[in-house]
């Protein structure tokens, strides 16, 4: 499933957009040396981290997309830099196990 | 024969900048056709080395050579300084404050990971002088 299938689908907010690329796997963690080792290339990468350094892990490990969980939404650096890399930020009011589960379903990841 | 050099000022305590340095040499090598696999251990490992630079040492300097089938970072920084490389090390210890942590570092995985993605590093640190951390990274 692609980005924005899985945005309507999920019913899910967008703090920033990027091309449109498809979800291939999940990855859930804060620790940024834990994911930057370990996220497989194009997941949906899940967090309640919200801060810059976010977008430069995240364009490190190429994941599809930044799920921000339990109602978290990125600060203000975070909000632009990931504008001027083209990172997808998106966001839900669901925990990180039920945000997974969705993206389980949703995407057959 | 010499490879092409790159220099990049690692800004200390900025975390906005800081993965700039590793995602520029990422794209130079994208470019230079190198291997995905090869670019994401150099990203990886040159990341967290400049995210040590920033968290331990108020900066420092990234000096990349890169040749037609390796790449060489040096690290340089004026920073404290580690006093116990084996234990700096050791997967999980850290000296980050909480601060950093509620950053999303000091996970202690910093220097782990730019062992294991390495194919060479060396640690030269002096207390009070400061680190140089050599890494070798083959395509």
């Amino acid at each position: 499933m692609t980005v924005s299938e899985f945005v309507k689908a999920g019913g899910l907010t967008v703090y920033s957009e990027g091309e449109e690329r498809q979800i291939e796997s999940g990855y859930c963690g804060d620790f940024l040396s834990n994911i930057i080792s370990r996220a497989p290339d194009s997941c949906a990468w899940l967090t309640v981290m919200n801060n810059v350094n976010v977008a430069a892990v995240a364009t490190l490990i190429d994941c599809a997309c930044i799920l921000l969980c339990e109602n978290t939404a990125p600060d203000e650096p975070f909000a632009a830099r990931a504008k001027q890399l083209g990172l997808w930020v998106l966001g839900t009011d669901k925990n990180v196990y039920e945000a997974a589960k969705l993206v389980a379903s949703l995407c057959g990841v | 024969m010499g490879g092409v050099c790159f220099e990049y000022d690692v800004d200390g305590e900025n975390f906005a900048s800081a993965g700039n340095a590793s995602e520029s040499v990422k794209r130079t090598l994208k470019q230079l056709g190198v291997s995905p696999a090869s670019v994401r251990r150099v990203a990886i490992a040159m990341y967290e080395g400049e995210i040590n630079m920033v968290i331990h040492a108020h900066g420092g300097k990234a000096a990349v050579e890169i040749f037609p089938d390796h790449i060489e970072i040096r690290l340089i920084d004026r920073g404290p300084g580690i006093a116990d490389i084996d234990l700096a090390m050791k997967a999980g210890y850290s000296t980050a404050t909480e601060n950093i942590r509620s950053l999303g570092f000091g996970a202690g995985m910093g220097l782990p990971n730019m062992k294991k993605y390495s194919d060479e590093m060396t640690i030269d640190s002096a207390v009070g002088v400061g680190t140089t951390v050599y890494l070798r990274i083959n395509f």
